[in-house]
Parts: C-alpha cells; sequence; structure tokens
C-alpha cells in the first residue's frame, strides 16, 4: 500500500473518561476503498473512536490522521472528506428536508443551488418526492435514515463513517443502500461501517475489525477470522472471540423464569 | 428559507466578524437555520394550543408574537420608575424585577437554545472551527436577549425619558446591556455548575422548575401590574448597608442615585462602577471559558446511568389509607409517578398549584390590611379556603394528557377488568399528590389564624373536595389517563370548567349556610362522608363503552 492510499490512521489512541480508560491503545490504518466493519459488544469503545476522528471529543491521546494529516493541527478542513451518520438519528427535525439537507451541504461549503437539485434528485430516488417540503418532525424512523444518509453524503466525502445506517429502513431501501455502498467502494471510496447487525456486516465488509475493552482483538477479512476460530459465521465468531459462552445458559434461564407466574 | 432582518443588520457588520477570523458566510447560516427552527418553537409565556394553531399555518415566529405579554409584563416597571422619592430605591426594585423576568424567560425559552446538543452531531462534525460556531450561538442568544429586555424594559424606558430626561434614560439603557451581559454569563455559568456536579436529566429539572415560577410569576405579575401604580406616591426612607453589595440590583440602582443627587457616597459610588466592571469581566471570562462550557455539554449526550431506586415512603403511606383495592392502588401509584416525572405536566399544572395555594390569602389579606387583623375573629373568612379548590377541574381535566400518550397502547394491549380501579386510582393520585399540600398549608395557616374550632370546618372542606373531584370526572369528558396529546380539546373544556366554578361557591354557600345551626357543621361532616362513600363506590361504574379512545 502507497502512503496516500491510507485513509484514517490510528496510533495508539486512548481516551480517559473520568478515572475508566475506554480505549486502551488502538492501532489501525484504514485503506481507500475498504469497507470496515467495525464491531464489537456495548461499551468497547466504538462510538468512542468514531466521535474521536470526527472531533467530537478532544483529550484523547495518541494520533489519528486523516488522509495523512494530523486531525489535532488545529485545521477542521479534513472533516469536507468525510461523511457521518450517527447513530441517534441527530436531525433538526422542524425544519424540512429542503432547509435541513441545503443547510448541511452549505456548512461543507456547497452553494444552495447546487445542494438543493442534488438533495432533490437523491430524495426522488429514495421515493420521498412528496416529503421533500413536509417537516422532518412527521417522518417515520425510516424515512429519517434517508434523509440523514443524503446529508452524509451530498458533499461527495472520501471517508464515510456510518453507525447503524440501515436501522429503520425496509428491506427494499436496504438493497438499495447496500448497493450504493459497493458501488462508492467500487469508486475508491473509504467505509467505515459499525453495527451489531452482524448478519449485514459479515456480508458488505471486506474487513472487520472487532474491538473488546477498548482493545482491537481481531483484524482481517472473513476468511482470516474463519481461520482464527473455530465458527463459520460472524455471530458466532463474535460471541467465540468476545468469549461469550453463556447465551444457551442465559436464555434457559430467561425462559425459566417467566414460566414462574 | 427566510431572510431575517436580524441577519441583514449583521451583514453590515460583517468585517468585524471577519477581523476576529470569523467565517461569516457559514456563521450567518448557521443562525438563519436557528432562527428558522426557533419560529415553530414555541415559548413558555404564550399559551401553547393558541400557538400552536398559528404556527402551523405560519412561519413566523411564536416568541415574536409573544414579545406583547412581555411588554404587559414590563408595565409594572413603569410606576416603579416613576416613583419621585428615591432612585436608589426605586431603581433597584426596577432592576432586580428586570432581572428576575430576563433570567427566568431565559432559562425556561433559550435553553434549548444553549443545550442543543444535535448541534454536535450536526455542525460540529463539519469542518467549520470553533470560533465561528461560538460566534454563531452567541449571537443567536443575544439576538433574543436584545428584543427580551426591549420588550420588558421598554415601556419603563419610555416612561423615564419622559419624566426624568435623557441622561436618566441613556444611563437607563446602558444598565439594561450591562444587565443582559450579566445574565447571559450567570445563566451559563448555572448550567456549567449544574452539568459539572450532575447530569442531563438533572438540568432539565432545573430548566423545568424555572419554567414552573415564570409561569407562576406571570400569573401574579398579572395581579401586580394595575396595583403597582398605586405606588407611586409612596414615601421611602433609604438606609445604606454594607449587605447591599452582594444584591446586584443595588449597584444597578446605585448609578441612578448618583445621577439624581448629583453628590454620592462612597458605597454609591463604589457600587455604581462595579455594576459597569462586574458584567464586563464576567462576559470576558465567559468567553474565555466557552470551550469548557463544550466540553460539559458532552455530558448532556452521554447516557447517564444513574438509576433512581427512590422510595416514595409517604406516597406508600397515602396509598394504604384511601386506597383499597389491588388494582386501584396499581394504578394509584403509576399516576403517582408520572405526575412526579413527567416535566410536561409539572409545567401545566404547577402555576395554577402555586396560585390556587395563595389565593384565599390575597383574599383575606386586603380587608386585614385595611382594617387590621381583628377583623377576622368575627366574620366566616376561612371559608375562602374553599378558593383552593378551584385547581381541582383543571387537574382532572391535566390527567388525560401526557407527552408520552402513545403509550397508552398498554390499557388495551393487558386485560383490564375494572376501568373503574383505573380512575379511581388515578384521581385519588392526583388529590392525594397535588390538592393534599396545598391543603395543608392553608390549613396550618388558617388554624394558627383562627384558632383550634375550625378543625372541623376544615375537615368538611377536605371531605367536599372530594366529591367535587368526583363531579368533575362524571361531568368531564372521560378520556383513559395520561392517553392523550396536551390540548387536543381545550376550547371544550373550558366549557366544563366555567360550571364546575360555580359548584364550588355552592359548596361554599352550602357550609356557610351550615355554621348557623347549632353542631350543623359537624352534622354535615357525617353526611359528606356517608355521600363521598356512596360516590366512591357507585359512580365509577362503566364499561368500556363509556368512554373512546384516542389512538
Amino acid at each position: 500500500m502507497r502512503p496516500e492510499d491510507v485513509a484514517i490512521s490510528m496510533r495508539s489512541l486512548k481516551m480517559l473518561y473520568g478515572s475508566k480508560l475506554v480505549l486502551k491503545g488502538i492501532d489501525l490504518e484504514v485503506y481507500r476503498s475498504q469497507i470496515i466493519g467495525y464491531i464489537g459488544p456495548n461499551g468497547a469503545g466504538k462510538s468512542t473512536t468514531i466521535k474521536a476522528i470526527l472531533g467530537l471529543i478532544t483529550g484523547y491521546i495518541g494520533e489519528i490522521r486523516v488522509f495523512g494529516r494530523n486531525i489535532a493541527d488545529g485545521d477542521v478542513g479534513y472533516k469536507r472528506q468525510i461523511g457521518y451518520v450517527p447513530e441517534t438519528a441527530e436531525i433538526y427535525d422542524a425544519l424540512t428536508p429542503r432547509e435541513y439537507l441545503t443547510f448541511v451541504a452549505g456548512l461543507y461549503g456547497i452553494s444552495e443551488g447546487q445542494a438543493d437539485r442534488k438533495a432533490k434528485a437523491l430524495m426522488d430516488l429514495f421515493d420521498l418526492r412528496d416529503a421533500y417540503h413536509a417537516r422532518i418532525s412527521s417522518f417515520s424512523k425510516g424515512m429519517r435514515q434517508k434523509v440523514m444518509l443524503i446529508s452524509s453524503l451530498l458533499h461527495n466525502p472520501d471517508i464515510l463513517i456510518l453507525d447503524e445506517p440501515l436501522s429503520g429502513l425496509d428491506a427494499n431501501s436496504v438493497m438499495v443502500v447496500k448497493d450504493i455502498l459497493s458501488e462508492l467502494v467500487a469508486q475508491g471510496k473509504t467505509i467505515f461501517y459499525s453495527s451489531h447487525i452482524m448478519e449485514v456486516v459479515e456480508k458488505i465488509s471486506n474487513r472487520i475489525v472487532l474491538l473488546r475493552d477498548g482493545q482491537i482483538v481481531a483484524d482481517g477479512s472473513m476468511e482470516d477470522l474463519k481461520g482464527q476460530s473455530n465458527e463459520s459465521s460472524l455471530e458466532a465468531i463474535f460471541n467465540d472471540i468476545t468469549g461469550f459462552h453463556e447465551h444457551k445458559g442465559i436464555a434457559e434461564q430467561f425462559v425459566s423464569i417467566i414460566q414462574e407466574v | 428559507m427566510k431572510e431575517f432582518a436580524f441577519l441583514k443588520m449583521l451583514d453590515r457588520f460583517r468585517k468585524v466578524f471577519e477581523s476576529f477570523g470569523c467565517d461569516y458566510p457559514v456563521m450567518r447560516k448557521i443562525i438563519q437555520v436557528k432562527l428558522t427552527m426557533d419560529g415553530r418553537r414555541v415559548p413558555t409565556i404564550m399559551n401553547r394550543a393558541r400557538a400552536r394553531k398559528q404556527s402551523d399555518s405560519s412561519d413566523s415566529n411564536a416568541f415574536l408574537r409573544s414579545l406583547w405579554t412581555y411588554l404587559i409584563m414590563g408595565l409594572i416597571l413603569v410606576p416603579i420608575v416613576l416613583i419621585n422619592q428615591n432612585a436608589m430605591f426605586s431603581m433597584s426594585i426596577a432592576t432586580g424585577i428586570l432581572m428576575f423576568l430576563v433570567m427566568t424567560s431565559m432559562i425556561s425559552d433559550f435553553s434549548a437554545v444553549l443545550l442543543d446538543i444535535r448541534d454536535r452531531f450536526i455542525i460540529v462534525t463539519k469542518p467549520i472551527d470553533k470560533r465561528t460556531i461560538n460566534f454563531a450561538r452567541t449571537l443567536h442568544i443575544i439576538y433574543y436577549l436584545m428584543l427580551l429586555t426591549g420588550a420588558l424594559a421598554g415601556p419603563s424606558l419610555i416612561a423615564a425619558l419622559y419624566a426624568h430626561g435623557l441622561l436618566f434614560f441613556l444611563v437607563y439603557v446602558l444598565e439594561v446591556v450591562l444587565l443582559d451581559l450579566l445574565i447571559l454569563v450567570i445563566t451559563a455559568l448555572l448550567y456549567l455548575l449544574i452539568l459539572r456536579f450532575f447530569d442531563g436529566e438533572r438540568l432539565k429539572d432545573v430548566i423545568n422548575y424555572f419554567q414552573i415560577i415564570l409561569s407562576f410569576a406571570v400569573v401574579i405579575g398579572y395581579q401586580l401590574v394595575g396595583r403597582s401604580f398605586s405606588l407611586i406616591n409612596m414615601h421611602i426612607e433609604f438606609h445604606e448597608a454594607s449587605w447591599q453589595w452582594f444584591v446586584p440590583p443595588f449597584w444597578f440602582g446605585a448609578a441612578f442615585q448618583w445621577l439624581e443627587s448629583g453628590k454620592a457616597t462612597a458605597q454609591t459610588m463604589g457600587m455604581a462602577l462595579v455594576a459597569l466592571v462586574i458584567p464586563l469581566g464576567l462576559f470576558f471570562l465567559y468567553i474565555r471559558l466557552m470551550p469548557s462550557f463544550e466540553k460539559q455539554l458532552q455530558k448532556l449526550s452521554a447516557e447517564s446511568s444513574r438509576t433512581t431506586s427512590k422510595r416514595y415512603g409517604w406516597m406508600t403511606l397515602l396509598m394504604k389509607l384511601f386506597t383499597s383495592r389491588n388494582q386501584e392502588r396499581h394504578f394509584f401509584k403509576f399516576a403517582f409517578l408520572m405526575m412526579a416525572r413527567e416535566r410536561d405536566f409539572k409545567l401545566k399544572v404547577y402555576p395554577s398549584l402555586g396560585f390556587s395555594a395563595i389565593i384565599p390569602f390575597i383574599v383575606i389579606l386586603s380587608p386585614v390590611w385595611s382594617q387590621g387583623i381583628q377583623v377576622l375573629s368575627h366574620g366566616k373568612w376561612y371559608l375562602w379556603i374553599y378558593m383552593s379548590g378551584l385547581v381541582i377541574p383543571t387537574v382532572i381535566l391535566m390527567l388525560r394528557n401526557s407527552t408520552q400518550y402513545g403509550g397508552s397502547w398498554v390499557y388495551l394491549a393487558t386485560p383490564i377488568k375494572e376501568y373503574s380501579a383505573i380512575y379511581k386510582g388515578t384521581i385519588k393520585a392526583a388529590l392525594m399528590r397535588l390538592y393534599l399540600p396545598v391543603f395543608l398549608l392553608q390549613s396550618i395557616v388558617f388554624f394558627i389564624l383562627f384558632g383550634w374550632q375550625i378543625i372541623p370546618d376544615l375537615i368538611v372542606v377536605f371531605l367536599s373536595m372530594w366529591l367535587y373531584a368526583v363531579i368533575t370526572f362524571r361531568i368531564s369528558r372521560k378520556a383513559l389517563p395520561f392517553s392523550e396529546p396536551y390540548n387536543l380539546t381545550q376550547q371544550a373544556d373550558r366549557w366544563t370548567i366555567l360550571p364546575l366554578l360555580f359548584l364550588i361557591l355552592v359548596f361554599a354557600l352550602v357550609h356557610f349556610l351550615f355554621t348557623f345551626i347549632p353542631y350543623g357543621v359537624d352534622v354535615y361532616a357525617l353526611v359528606l362522608l356517608g355521600v363521598n362513600w356512596l360516590v366512591w363506590k357507585y359512580s365509577f361504574r362503566m364499561n368500556a363503552n363509556s368512554f373512546r379512545f384516542n389512538q
């Protein structure tokens, strides 16, 4: 790999919340045209990593570089190359998609006219033509998610950071979004995909990074991971590597408590 | 999106902002979006039902339309400014009231602006530097602060110009600006302090209490606007004391004292200086502290893992005393907790509750004021305690509403046989949680004022209120508790409440008549006890067709 192909690099990234070390030294290089499936149990440090890359938290130890530039150098321009869909679909829902999308595009420096044209066309493709001028507050979860996805892509970013991007979407929309992601990767984009839905991660990622207790415990393609563990599905590998074997026992106990009545 | 006059005004200062290193077009865009969103939000001071109706059709800012309310509130300052006697006294009071009103409105209505955590995800993730974001946020707040204080101080500013001349007016304007800076900083520091030690939920509670205080102050304020004009000719002596150094309104009053009398003591001069130095100093500190504020805001978005296993000992006690059946207790507990937790419910109910708590005292205060305390020894002044019952219809009608009304599917999805238990439990919980504290407070004061012989009367009042609550419930349209959004049917409810208000007078009248019969009150109490027993037993019987669901 040439150095200019490194989209994101993290070197011994540590983060301290109060007295708790939530990231215990992450070393990771993400290359162009990769879809990284970034997985791990709740509290493993996935969101913290993502927030650090986006500059939402400061005070981490270590170094993060985006296309070779240290993001702590005081220039926020690197964010122009990133598109982001947060897990909790945070959105100004008093606005209409038109207003919201042209606003966000404006923050990336795109002119209103161009943003409007693009946003409208993309909304059309997502079957939301009629909703373009309605308040987002009246939208269903899936419709909001589509607006979020469009807002993360309007400025044609080189890196996409997605946190549960498919939540609330119906099966047909999921197909469309998956294909969009593959197409983007084929164009040389990088996707950082964080999710709890293992089937999806397994299918779309060409590299999987598993995080546990603030550390990377597995990193490689699906084939590599299968080699590391005796399991065949990502879900089983996940359970295996995170050392979680009690699911059967817990389930049995759970059901027996229900039956107590 | 709309063009705003404020933005056009800012355009003229574009060079200034850019010289501070701020990305002007982006800042402008952020403010524009924020103002557009504010246009779709409803301020506390305004009746939300009306505001919603209007804002659905138009995009004009509900806050701007509520400015006239602030103007009327501002009238209260006019007579105070006009007091001729002592500038120190009058202007300290005027600025004190102004500070209170601006501060409470600021916290009630602009907390959403200061604490919008969505900003973190939507704006901070974009390539915009911190300075531009901070400029946008500060200007956004300043814009509202300007309008708000303009409306509140406007009438008294005009009065000051007319009565005291141009110089006085200009000093007043300057003081108002300084006052705004002070409030801006104090509010931010207050948030910072709360977030430093508590989590976001606690902060939301604090904001909720400020909203309640503001709504209450508006209700009381309207009562006082008219009466305050009698202050104009009051004669006041003012004495200096060192504790005044610690009360900010006196700082602001001091400058006027200096101005009016031409000469001033060292303390007056000192305090006038403090009024200038402290707000400016704090403002610069605030600008320095902005980044640290941002850091604390992270806490708002972090899920708080604080578990509240608060036990409501007295709730259990009341529940055991006043409810019998299992199902009923169940709903009693549920309603009790809902009323304790839901912020919108508190915001709607607590101001009327506070008002009902003090109204009997206001009524008996004026005869005491004019004729002395001995006037209470003859006459049946304590019967004014019935006035506090006015809050019961408000509470009972409000029990149908909740912000999370969608959650009421649980009533339908679960096999509840006795719907009467739902209503009995809920209404009892409302009486216990909301009315009982008010009643106890008034009983204690009345007991002190009128002596032990009114105890049977108080018992009669309490029993009447239970009956009154049932009648309210029977008359009003029935809906399951916490199952409808707020303001669904306020118009219709107004016509339900009106006859109920007369009914409270009937209760008081009957009670009044019984006091003329020997042992009449005791007999009446027994009668009420019996009627209550019957009514609570039989009048809740209903089947699923007695009400409609609003899903």
